[in-house]
């Protein structure tokens, strides 16, 4: 493995962070009502703002931005780790059923919520208990031989996604107008219920799955070499994929439970990364993270201001911007590396 | 409590999201004895006619809102009527909104030959109320009660105009959902509601009837009264409370009100209307008001 040249994670480091503070400045500056950079700026770092305007900067755009920075980070990275665990590259961030289980989670929450007198509130946390069980169940299932396989892993992430979203459905045509469509909103994804108080929590599992996800990058580079070079070259694969599934797992699960199920950003973001940076995850990792964290602030900005006085989904958004990026992706032959 | 609200609200929005073109039937020529409703709205009506006896079956929103028939057989919900059951309850008369949702339950009732009369067509409107009152009166054997009951709603109507008329509009939102955001938008039944009550309705700028709006246009058309219907543990004034510049919070006129007592176009508009007048005028409207109806 070619070490890591200086000059280029210095480059990396320097254009992701560039990338992300300008999608911040947009984030803030763009919405429903017009607000100039200038009004942004005193409501941001001086107390003269017209009050209205503090409002809508301080206590609605910024908790969203700050929101739609951790969300995108965790899914972007979530995508890279798990093309890597799986070798493949379709792998997106909800393909092992982790979304499922925390998708499940939250919509019982909120179907069932009121008969068991739980608050609105309670689904984040349905969610994450969610995502974590199903990762316990990957663990348990997902292993072929008493260790964790590829096909296993994917065979049942596949199968209790669909065994989730049936269940869901069913919650749905069940539950009233109201929880019905709380469900769909958070099906489709959003960034609408940015609350102060869930952004410590969300920014220390993000912290987390992202300590763990960086701490395998070099791991990561030796297991698509193959196996048997990885415990070559003294990486135990095994123990390798735990710790990426683990991570993995969080920064998904963390994510969906306050966002909903947002697409795309964990499939495109790494593979136009890998078009640009090549494919060392020491710095794909990372990268990912700012860069995904960039492209969901961006989104999220549009999705507010798309329409006058209206808002549109986030994951509408994405789903419009990247299903278009993928394909050009895939002409460009950003995915050559997968298809031979 | 909480279970209430919800349920109310989701009443609410069966009766106004649902849509569709069904004509009614023509009007019967001898009372009809057996009723089944499968709407709270319809059934509020009908027990407010005085014919609460002829229902021999109700769906469960009903039973739920309304107690009086809570002890009828029912019919299953919205989305899981039961055929079935409704035509072992061998009705002369099944009363449903033009839902999209019970579209093919109405079709598959017709095909057994049981009669099925339609009321509330989308946008429901004061006219449309009078129009379902006067209709089940005639089928109910009840027009001198439902006359009463449509003039009672007009005089109260023509009299809160009146009172509200000269004084200024209140510029208000009225919320329906908060995450995501729904509010009362033109050419709803709210929007009716509001304008007679003296309001100016801001979310009329958005053309449907019920529109989903952004956060940050509520906070920048800075509306003097926030009327809240939307379900939730937290309080209205507390959600609100969060962004401090707008007028209503600041000065404490954000009004909650239990989402079917204000919003559900039953038979009971006068007080609703009423209610919502005094919500958003407060002390500026005439006091004899409040005996007329």
């Amino acid at each position: 493995m070619k070490a890591l040249r200086p000059s280029h994670v210095a480059a990396a480091a320097l254009g992701g962070s560039l990338l992300l503070a300008f999608a911040a400045v947009l984030g803030l500056s763009w919405g429903a009502s017009t607000i100039g950079l200038g009004d942004v700026i005193r409501a941001l770092f001086y107390d003269d703002a017209p009050a209205a305007t503090a409002d809508i900067v301080l206590r609605i755009r910024l908790p969203r931005v700050v929101l739609g920075a951790l969300v995108g980070a965790c899914l972007a990275t979530a995508g890279a780790l798990f093309q890597a665990l799986l070798r493949n590259p379709l792998a997106d961030p909800y393909v092992l059923g982790v979304s499922g289980g925390a998708a499940l989670g939250g919509v019982a929450a909120i179907a069932l919520g009121g008969g068991f007198g739980l608050v609105a509130a309670a689904s984040p946390v349905f969610a994450f208990a969610g995502a974590l069980a199903v990762t316990a169940l990957l663990f348990a299932l997902g292993s072929g031989h008493g260790r964790l396989a590829s096909t296993h892993l994917l065979l049942t992430g596949v199968v209790f996604n669909a065994f989730a979203s049936a269940l869901i459905v069913f919650m749905a045509s069940m539950a009233g107008l109201v929880e019905a469509t709380q469900i769909f909103v958070w099906l489709i994804g959003h960034l609408a219920g940015a609350r102060a108080a869930v952004l410590p929590w969300l920014a220390l599992f993000t912290a987390l799955g992202l300590l763990g996800a960086l701490s395998q990058g070099r791991a990561l580079n030796l297991l698509t070499l193959g196996e048997e070079t990885a415990a070559q070259l003294g990486v135990s694969a095994e123990r390798a994929r735990r710790r990426v599934l683990l991570s993995g797992s969080l920064l998904v699960g963390a994510a969906v439970s306050v966002s909903g199920l947002i697409g795309f950003v964990g499939l495109i973001v790494p593979h136009a990364l890998r078009l640009t940076l090549g494919s060392d995850h020491r710095l794909l990792l990372p990268s990912a993270a700012l860069v995904g964290a960039s492209f969901l602030v961006v989104c999220d900005a549009l999705a507010r201001s798309a329409l006058p006085g209206r808002e549109l989904p986030v994951g509408a958004i994405t789903a419009l911007v990247g299903g278009p990026i993928f394909l050009w992706l895939l002409r460009r032959q950003a995915l050559r590396g997968w298809l031979t | 409590m909480r279970i209430g609200r919800v349920r109310r609200a989701q009443v609410w929005l069966l009766l106004v999201m649902v849509a569709a073109a069904t004509p009614a039937v023509s009007a019967a020529l001898e009372p009809v004895r057996r009723v089944v409703s499968m709407n709270p709205s319809l059934t509020e009506m009908i027990v407010a006619l005085g014919a609460a006896e002829a229902l021999v079956g109700v769906d469960e929103y009903s039973a739920r809102r309304v107690p009086s028939v809570a002890d009828r057989p029912r019919v299953g919900g919205l989305y899981s009527p039961s055929l079935e059951a409704v035509v072992a309850l061998r009705p002369d008369l099944v009363v449903l909104v033009p839902s999209v949702q019970q579209a093919a339950f109405h079709q598959q009732l017709e095909a057994l030959g049981v009669r099925v009369l339609v009321l509330g067509q989308s946008p429901v409107s004061f006219q449309r109320v009078f129009d379902a009152l006067d209709e089940l009166g005639r089928r109910l054997g009840r027009t001198r009660q439902a006359r009463e009951r449509i003039d009672a709603i007009r005089r109260t109507r023509d009299a809160v105009v009146a009172a509200t008329s000269p004084l200024a509009r209140v510029r208000t939102v009225v919320v329906i959902t908060r995450e995501p955001l729904y509010v009362a938008g033109a050419a709803s039944f709210l929007d009716e509601m509001l304008q007679a009550a003296g309001a100016e309705n801001l979310g009329a700028r958005f053309g449907e009837p019920w529109p989903r709006a952004s956060l940050e246009w509520l906070v920048e058309v800075a509306p003097d009264v926030i009327v809240d219907s939307a379900p939730g543990d937290e309080s209205a004034e507390t959600f609100w409370a969060r962004w401090p510049s707008i007028p209503a919070v600041r000065a404490g006129r954000v009004v909650s009100v239990p989402a079917g007592d204000v919003t559900l176009p039953g038979p009971d508009l006068d007080r609703a209307l009423l209610r919502l007048a005094r919500a958003l005028h407060g002390d500026a409207l005439p006091l004899e008001l409040e005996a007329s109806p």
